[in-house]
């Protein structure tokens, strides 16, 4: 049962996960130039005079529940039922596109409220923190999408079992760093 | 029935079981509450407050890796990713405390 080579597909996914590694490097250098851009200076502009926390909380929820929907596309395709796969995918896609759909109107009403990324370090720095964040979703809905259209032509093989076991690692990552966004970001911001 | 389930391709990834999610998602959403409540009541000092929510995002980084991204050492490819995940842990708070350690001695030669 414990194979001590590493299969073929094993190995791919490994590198998937190595790439993953890199991106939370990636974040680790946004979040510290966000905590030093954030720490001590005082601006007439604060952050947090226009953050609305309820909002945060509905995206954090919207996001915990497309990573959960999406554990159930993965359940539903160890047991070969392609159609619920793909009803699940859906249900993930939705949420997820929610949560994109309230961060970019958060974004604009910063923007008009005066919070511009043009006005600040500081600005700049939450806008490309959280931007880059919003960003990833964003391509994780695509990829969403093209596995919906793509799963009725793999059907359920190894093959789709390695894209989704692909796209699951990189939703569920998006979550994580969601939590050190909301809690480093927002909450502290307003605390 | 067995022979085929061992055959299951699992990455790494553990056992796929509705119950292990269920579990995961009850812990995240708690404590998604906790610290949105802990700032929201305004009840806390800002020490207080930057404790538990920082011990609340700590714990439930960890619920989403056992619970949703199933990080375990059961088999070889599980430890692998353990391994890489506990190296990039090393990177990022060189990264993370090295700034914050360098910015903030800079600050204090400019101010003294």
């Amino acid at each position: 049962m414990h194979s001590q080579t590493l299969d073929h597909d094993g190995t791919d996914v490994f590198g998937f996960w190595l790439y993953i590694m890199t991106d939370c490097i990636l974040f680790a250098c946004l979040f510290a130039t966000y905590i030093v851009l954030n720490g001590g200076m005082q601006h007439t502009l604060m952050l947090k005079d226009f953050v609305a926390l309820p909002d945060i909380l509905i995206e954090t929820f919207l996001l915990l529940a497309s990573n959960f929907t999406f554990c159930l596309a993965i359940l539903n395709l160890y047991q070969s039922k392609l159609k619920k796969v793909q009803f699940w995918l859906m249900i993930t896609f939705l949420f997820g596109a929610a949560f994109i759909y309230m961060e970019l109107t958060e974004f604009a009403r910063l923007a008009t409220e005066g919070f511009r990324w043009d006005l600040s370090a500081q600005a700049s720095s939450f806008f490309t923190l959280v931007g880059t964040h919003g960003l990833h979703v964003s391509f994780g809905l695509l990829w969403i999408l093209i596995m919906i259209f793509q799963l009725p032509l793999l059907g359920i093989s190894p093959a789709s079992k390695r894209r989704l076991t692909y796209l699951g690692l990189f939703w569920n990552f998006l979550d994580i760093v969601w939590i050190f966004v909301f809690t480093v970001v927002y909450l502290m911001g307003a605390l | 029935m067995q022979a085929k389930e061992r055959h299951q391709p699992d990455f790494g990834t553990g056992q796929k079981k509705l119950s292990t999610y269920l579990i995961g998602l009850g812990i995240c959403t708690f404590l998604t509450l906790f610290a949105f409540w802990i700032v929201m009541s305004r009840q806390f000092s800002s020490l207080e407050g930057f404790v538990f929510i920082y011990a609340a995002a700590c714990l439930q980084f960890v619920a989403q890796l056992i619970f949703f991204l199933r990080l375990n050492t059961q088999t070889e490819q599980g430890r692998v990713n353990v391994m890489s995940l506990v190296f990039t842990g090393v990177v990022l708070i060189t990264v993370i405390i090295g700034t914050l350690w360098i910015m903030s001695n800079l600050n204090y030669y400019m101010v003294h």
